[in-house]
């Protein structure tokens, strides 16, 4: 197995970007503590995926050695700016992308100064402390034409490719679980799942995680996507599935609650 | 002071194609031409803002996604390098924009009072949107008139289209209270593609023209209905047929610029100017514009009200 460690983490800057809010601030403590365990794991190179790095004509992987930038999202820019240090490793990333086009996959890579490195790749990085030059990374971006089952297919692709080299992976789905947002000012203390119905559907699909059912998974997925307003489609768990082969034991939740009326949570899926 | 007031609006597309084809300074990457008819539309829309002379921009981009509220930028000058994450290799720009933070201010105080969310953008490391920066590279690359950049709230997709729309009628009508008060004479860009169903395969080179053509028939088709519509000043059916054009085509305008626009405008039934039309890897791009003083309803520059 070259997969050690798998996990999913929010893409939200609120938890890095505010953490005097105790209820993000737990989330950042999460991924904090899960980077722990992800660098025990020892990858040699870490899988990344992100909703927020949007494509629309083809898949675009990040080759760039070295990006070193600052990030002000476009959303949350009064509470400051995400400073970011991102090793990749270009080798592997570009084999990804050879190895989408022999698949029929249409895919580039993205070496630019200055290029916009989406939020969620930047805090998951930050938090988890990966993106090192000691613990690169290859980032892929999320083509908003491609649907839940060729996102799998992609992480499969990326990670027999990154296999074949002989390298431990590490792999990261980056985004949140149920959509809905406060679409006005609310005070942070009083964050929460902004819908029930949605924060019940949290709570299901997290427990189906944990029990590693992945039949009953699998089956509640599609009407998780729905009736959770699920942030992407929750394509970002089906990179997980997609990298994982379709499975996994079970999966410890280290932190699960509210960012700013969407749900979120902190996954370590046992494999 | 009072008596400010809108002398023109524009629809002014945003694809960085029509700057890597123009190959200005500002842009790292180089090409041999490509989308003249839409370089050429914007020629003539440049001509018409030289004449107008307007002392402010505002221009309202889809490419600024805000969950909350309408943000404005308040920051005097942003500079910088702007990527864009869709066509790296095209567009690489390096900007230097300055923004009229009193009439920003402005826009989302009467926005507030009008029952909207409104937040002022005041992060000096803040980066613009490359579709508010191509919008205003086309229209004016002097870039010596100062600028208003708003975001494009999500409601229209969040919510309904109904009520994202009526967010932005109500941000327009906000957005004219605060020019009126401002004295000053203002400009709308509206950044926005038509049709926006594309192909999803970029020609090597990019600027070959013998591949470009529109992706499909019924988003020409109904590219080609809106604009007629347009030119003969039929605004209202435009606007009756908006959210059916928006199904059915994939348009842009979805996201809210063209409605604030006219909101802003009082919707005149105005025949437009069409500059021009041509697709952009397969969408439907028009420049086109409502120049309220030649209708009469605003002043030439120097003109006392």
């Amino acid at each position: 197995m070259t997969i050690v460690s798998a996990f999913l983490v929010p893409g939200s800057p609120l938890p890095h970007l505010r953490p005097d809010v105790d209820s993000w601030r737990q989330f950042k403590v999460a991924m904090e503590n899960v980077g722990e365990k992800l660098r025990a794991s020892k990858p040699d190179v870490v899988l990344i995926y992100s909703t927020q790095w949007f494509a629309v004509l083809d898949e675009i992987w990040l080759t760039r050695h070295r990006s070193l930038d600052v990030h002000v999202d476009e959303n949350w820019h009064e509470f400051g700016e995400l400073p970011y240090d991102i090793h990749t490793d270009v080798d592997l990333a570009n084999a990804c992308i050879e190895s989408c086009r022999a698949a029929g996959v249409n895919a580039r890579g993205a070496d630019y100064e200055s290029f916009p490195i989406d939020t969620g790749t930047i805090v998951a990085c930050n938090a988890l402390k990966v993106g090192t030059p000691e613990l690169p990374v290859v980032v892929a971006s999320n083509n908003l034409y491609d649907n839940q089952a060729a996102t799998e297919k992609l992480a499969a692709l990326a990670v027999a490719c990154i296999s074949e080299k002989g390298k431990r992976i590490a792999v990261i789905g980056v985004g949140g679980l149920s959509g809905s947002v406060f679409t006005t000012a609310v005070d942070p203390v009083e964050d929460r799942v902004v819908k029930k119905v949605e924060d019940d559907c949290n709570k299901k699909i997290l427990s189906l995680m944990e029990s590693g059912n992945i039949q009953a998974l699998r089956e509640a997925l599609n009407s998780y996507a729905k009736e959770a307003r699920a942030e992407m489609g929750f394509k970002h768990f089906h990179w997980l599935l997609g990298a994982l082969d379709g499975h996994f034991k079970g999966a410890i939740v280290h932190h699960y609650g509210a960012i700013y009326g969407s749900g979120a949570a902190v996954v370590e899926f046992s494999i | 002071m009072a008596n400010g007031e809108i002398i023109s609006g524009f629809i002014a597309p945003h694809p960085p194609h029509l700057v890597y084809g123009e190959n200005p300074p500002q842009n790292e990457p180089k090409s041999t031409g490509g989308w003249e008819q839409l370089r050429w539309a914007y020629e003539r829309a440049r001509a018409s803002i030289e004449e107008l002379k307007p002392d402010v921009l505002l221009v309202h981009s889809p490419h600024w996604i805000t969950s909350v509220g309408h943000h404005f930028i308040g920051v005097d000058h942003l500079q910088g390098r702007s990527v864009d994450p869709i066509f790296p290799n095209l567009f690489r720009f390096d900007y230097s924009i300055n923004f009229d933070v009193e009439l920003s201010e402005a826009c989302c105080e009467e926005g507030r009072k009008a029952g909207l969310v409104t937040k002022m953008m005041r992060n000096p490391r803040f980066r613009p949107d490359y579709g508010t920066i191509t919008t205003l590279h086309m229209i004016r690359p002097q870039w010596d008139i100062p600028v208003v950049s708003i975001s494009a709230n999500n409601t229209p997709y969040y919510l309904s289209m109904e009520e994202g729309l009526g967010e932005m009628d109500a941000l327009g009508k906000a957005t004219r209270e605060a020019i009126l008060k401002s004295g000053k004479r203002a400009v709308l860009l509206a950044s926005n593609t038509l049709s926006h169903w594309h192909f999803h395969e970029e020609p090597v080179p990019p600027e070959d023209m013998s591949k470009e053509h529109p992706k499909n028939k019924i988003g020409y088709d109904w590219d080609m209905r809106m604009i007629e519509l347009m030119r003969q000043g039929r605004m209202d059916e435009v606007f009756q047929l908006l959210p059916q054009f928006i199904e059915e085509a994939f348009a842009e305008v979805k996201s809210g610029a063209f409605t604030w626009m006219h909101a802003a405008m009082q919707y005149p039934n105005l025949p437009a100017q069409l500059h021009g039309y041509g697709t952009v890897i397969g969408t439907g791009n028009a420049v086109v514009e409502w120049n309220l003083v030649k209708a009469g309803l605003a002043r030439m520059a120097g003109k006392a009200a």
